[in-house]
């Protein structure tokens, strides 16, 4: 039997309502909405906790059946009273049924709201620092994990409750919503602590339940490094030692366009950012932005044509060259959309590319914070692209292949050859099972590092008009879980993203949303149903959300702490022999 | 049946009815009421003089309030009758020294002292012939505290015959030594034994019951200083024998007479009352003090200075037999309430003979406290210990549905026959 004192304060009983919103009627309490709230019950011998989320308050006095009249009376008669109303003062509280945890047996187990409490069962309000243990017990399901998104909020307060996200749903791909201000920052800094402390797990315990995670992070505004307050990523490297620091890292974390521009202890840590035009695919930027059918044909032609070369060769060629038949104007139109490769400062004719190294890191479970503050959208949108659809069509030639002989082959075929000349040595070490030579057989992709590849700005290159074409992403949504590759989609847009890329997120962090419109927006879009909750988006502080996904029946409140917050907490455990991981071992 | 009431046929009945009533019984009224204007204006009327709202009294008090409900239909068995009642009482402090002003007694408090609140009680009587007075009388003997009836009835004769009959020796050589026997059973108190019918019935255990929660407040050590009683304090005379016709008039004299002995002021409070004119008593209130003053009107009796008032003259049962009504004013949007007093405690404690200042300064101390507990803002202007009783005791209609399903469980509990609880005219769904 559970001791019902450890689920915190009694508040009410259970009044009215049905397996989905029930009204209750409580004690005159600070309650605000969002709280949740534990109802014991036991009907014919099942012991069950249901969860409760508060969605609206009225105040209620018993023997008062209308308090506008009271109110009346008490402000036009200046000598009245009320006598012992203070035990008559209740709050009838409104909100939905989140589901309930059932003893099994074999412990708590979560199921979605499907049965209705007892009458009149006791309601109880966690209570910080008593109702804990026994919440992270019963909702272990719906919050287990290895990236740590927050702590369960209940309301203003929060439980030492961890929410994570498994390590194996990332490439079912991540959703984080939220208007400025929200404290998306602070929450993509958090992730990636998050997924190193992870990776460091994996790398000091040889833990292959939470294997490693590598993430390729777009920061357009140059925060996650430096950080937004007092600590960044920067803070978690330099609080590593040598040894485990080369682990994590290896020698850099950080890309940006100029590395001289970059702070000198965060500098150490930097590569710039070049990629080679040859490792360009046509699709790559008909990802990121619209041609016309004549375009598409005149640069498949050129493609076909001239391979690796293509870029260069357009961006050189006069009407005069164009294949015969090719519209008038479509070479002008097609070069005035490639002009930008010219005068970017990372998309670079000849020299060394860094797209080598962004994979080699991909693939060992390494973090890269990537500065695109001083690019501009397209050379940042054209990026993500190349890097995702590099990666992806690795992970592609290697599900395709049955041995190291047959993933060469296809890697050929797939990538750019100079590129994948280049790694060829290296992505054998890294998929060959039992050795490099040509028969050795190949890793299943979910062997390897789960890839996370941030979208930010995401309605710019996930929007239905882009995703209707060639886009490398709608073919990353739909088939990323097979090669391990998850987009984690940064937007404050719901409303304006493609309806492919939605139905594939399989976890969503809504955010404070700007609009009743994006409120609508992300209340439909959640992987599970949180209708009724329209109330909490608009009350909701910066660092607070509601955690979604596809495979949790309950919708998780949650406050993202601060960055520096739960650095200074951990910063102890980046030593060779610091302290194991909090959330790990509750 | 609607299309008949919207006619001008029925508008024109209607007319004929009310023109009747203006022309005579209003017509009739008006002219007494003329009689006794001047009178009520100038030396029964008078205001409250609030104490402020932050007053500290130099000696906070309890109030207790009595109230009770109930029906006379819990369950109908072929031709027997049973009966649910409920009585709650409660007890306020003044409590001036804290914010909390009129701060309630713990129910736990009270239920150590009056045991459990509110109170259920069950009767039951079949309408064969003498059985309602003989099981009516069984049930008043256990529900009242004082058990031996001589006990019960002398304190009327006591206050009645201002204190020449003071023993059941005392009946000697008077009218009711005839009666003397009758006297002294329950059942034979019971006087109006040919019209119990059920809400006869019905009425007197509730009364009696609300008196023997008032009883029993009087005998615990709470001592309150007021004790109120939802009603009036009327007695229903025997028109023959002069004695009540029925046991709760002589219990409610000896209540008052324990009340007296306890120091405690009992009085009744009715929001519904049948004062004639208390509408134009309110105006020429409003007319003589402004609006919103609250006031006060002495309605005096034969024997008292100055004598009855015509409007009452015929009204016999205004005032109450050894009682002192008074109606009152504390909220401006309401009509008048009426209180009754017990005459014997007001001659002794109000009533000062030949000084009508003197009286006057009593029944403004009195009208003060009145007021000061009739300031809650869920009921302004009616007292709120009787409004917190009543709202304890009142049966609502879920509650009646929830104890008639009761019933038939535990008549299947136990074995019997379970039959329907509704009425049997919903059988036709009529």
């Amino acid at each position: 039997m559970l001791d019902r004192d450890s689920l915190g304060e009694l508040f009410g009983k259970v009044g009215v309502g049905n397996q989905t919103m029930l009204g209750i009627m409580g004690n005159n309490r600070d309650v605000s909405v969002g709280e949740i709230f534990m109802i014991y019950s036991q009907r014919d011998g099942h012991e069950r906790v249901f969860f409760f989320r508060v969605l609206g308050l009225e105040n209620y006095l018993r023997q008062v059946d209308d308090m506008a009249r009271v109110a009346g009376t008490l402000m036009v008669e200046g000598d009245s009273y009320l006598s012992g109303i203070e035990r008559n003062m209740l709050l009838s509280v409104d909100g939905r049924m989140l589901g309930y945890a059932e003893e099994t047996g074999e412990g708590w187990r979560f199921r979605s709201p499907r049965r209705l409490p007892d009458h009149l069962a006791s309601v109880y309000r966690p209570i910080p620092g008593t109702s804990d243990k026994p919440v992270r017990e019963m909702l272990s399901s719906q919050t287990d994990g290895s990236v740590r998104v927050g702590d369960l909020q209940i309301g203003e307060a929060t439980l030492d409750v961890p929410v994570m996200i498994p390590t194996d749903k990332l490439p079912m791909h991540v959703g984080i919503f939220g208007s400025t201000g929200s404290g998306k920052s602070n929450l993509m800094m958090v992730l990636i602590k998050s997924i190193i402390d992870s990776n460091l797990d994996y790398l000091r315990e040889h833990d292959s339940e939470h294997p490693r995670v590598s993430a390729f992070c777009i920061d357009p505004h140059d925060e996650f490094a430096r950080g937004v307050d007092k600590y960044g990523i920067q803070s978690v490297i330099e609080a590593m030692d040598a040894t485990t620091r080369a682990d994590v890292i290896k020698d850099f974390y950080y890309l940006t366009t100029h590395k001289r521009a970059t702070k000198r202890e965060i500098k150490r840590y930097t590569k710039e950012i070049r990629v080679l035009w040859e490792e360009i695919r046509p699709r790559d930027l008909y990802s990121i932005m619209e041609f016309t059918p004549q375009m598409y044909s005149f640069i498949d032609s050129q493609f076909s044509r001239h391979q690796e070369e293509w870029v260069e060769k357009i961006l050189n060629m006069t009407e005069d060259d164009t294949p015969e038949g090719t519209p008038k104007g479509t070479l002008k139109a097609v070069q005035r959309r490639l002009r930008f490769l010219e005068r970017s400062p990372i998309f670079v004719e000849s020299g060394s590319s860094i797209l080598g190294e962004i994979f080699e890191a991909m693939e060992t479970g390494r973090i890269l914070v990537v500065n695109t503050s001083l690019m501009s959208d397209m050379e940042q949108f054209l990026l993500t692209t190349i890097v995702t659809r590099t990666l992806s069509d690795m992970r592609r030639a290697l599900k395709s292949s049955g041995n190291l002989g047959d993933f060469v082959r296809q890697g050929e075929m797939r990538l750019p050859k100079p590129f994948f000349g280049k790694v060829k040595a290296q992505a054998k070490a890294f998929y060959g099972k039992g050795g490099v030579d040509d028969e050795s057989p190949v890793r299943d992709p979910r062997e390897l590092p789960v890839i996370l590849v941030t979208v930010e700005e995401a309605p710019s290159i996930l929007n239905p008009e882009l995703m209707r074409g060639q886009s490398v992403f709608k073919d990353i949504s739909r088939q990323g879980r097979k090669f391990n590759i998850g987009l984690l989609v940064v937007s404050q847009q719901v409303s304006v993203l493609d309806n492919v890329i939605l139905s594939q997120m399989n976890t969503e962090v809504n955010l404070r949303l700007g609009n009743e419109r994006e409120i609508r927006a992300c209340i439909e879009n959640a992987s599970i149903n949180i209708s009724g909750f329209e109330n909490e988006f608009r009350v909701m502080a910066q660092g607070e959300g509601i955690v979604t996904a596809s495979y949790r029946e309950m919708p998780l409140p949650v406050k993202i702490p601060l960055f520096d917050t739960v650095f200074e907490r951990d910063k102890a455990r980046y030593k060779a022999k610091g302290p194991p991981r909090k959330e790990r071992t509750l | 049946m609607l299309e008949k009431i919207l006619t001008d046929k029925f508008r024109e009945i209607l007319k004929l009815v009310f023109t009747d009533i203006t022309n005579q019984q209003d017509r009739r009224d008006a002219e007494e009421f003329s009689k006794d204007e001047v009178r009520i204006k100038e030396h029964l009327l008078d205001v409250v003089e609030p104490y402020p709202p932050d007053t500290i009294l130099d000696d906070d008090f309890l109030i207790a309030a009595v109230d009770g409900s109930g029906t006379d239909n819990l369950m109908l068995l072929d031709d027997i009758r049973v009966h649910l009642l409920s009585t709650a009482t409660t007890v306020l402090d003044t409590n001036t020294r804290s914010e909390k002003l009129f701060d309630p007694i713990s129910t736990k408090a009270l239920e150590e002292r009056l045991g459990g609140q509110p109170h259920l009680d069950v009767h039951w009587h079949s309408g064969v012939r003498n059985d309602a007075q003989k099981k009516m009388a069984e049930t008043l003997e256990s529900i009242y505290p004082l058990k031996d009836v001589v006990d019960i009835i002398l304190p009327f004769f006591k206050d009645d015959s201002s204190g020449v009959i003071s023993s059941v020796s005392g009946f000697t050589g008077t009218d009711y030594e005839k009666h003397l026997p009758e006297l002294r059973e329950m059942e034979t108190l019971i006087s109006r034994a040919q019209i119990l019918t059920n809400p006869v019935v019905h009425d007197e255990l509730r009364k009696v019951s609300e008196y023997a929660a008032a009883r029993n407040v009087l005998t615990s050590d709470i001592r309150p200083k007021y004790l109120l009683l939802d009603g009036a304090l009327s007695i229903f005379m025997h028109f023959v024998k002069k004695y009540p016709s029925m046991p709760s008039g002589f219990m409610l004299r000896e209540l008052a007479s324990l009340a007296r002995k306890e120091g405690v002021v009992l009085c009744a409070v009715s929001k519904n009352h049948t004062i004639p004119f208390a509408h134009r008593i309110a105006k020429m209130a409003q007319d003589a003090f402004g609006e919103g003053t609250k006031w006060f009107c002495q309605l005096p009796c034969r024997d008292d200075p100055g004598g009855g008032l015509h409007i009452t003259e015929d009204r016999t049962y205004i005032p109450p037999r050894l009682a002192v009504p008074y109606l009152f004013s504390f909220s401006q949007d309401n009509r008048p309430s009426r209180i009754d007093f017990d005459r014997v405690w007001w001659l002794e404690n109000v009533f000062v003979r030949s000084d009508p200042v003197a009286t006057r300064q009593n029944e403004k101390a009195l009208f003060r406290d009145l007021e000061f507990m009739s300031r809650d803002a869920r009921w302004y202007g009616y007292p709120v210990p009787l409004a917190l009783a009543h709202e304890a005791c009142k049966l609502s209609y879920e509650d009646l549905r929830l104890a008639r399903e009761i019933c038939k469980d535990v008549r299947h509990e136990i074995g019997l026959d379970t039959r329907k609880t509704e009425p049997l005219r919903a059988d036709y769904n009529l």
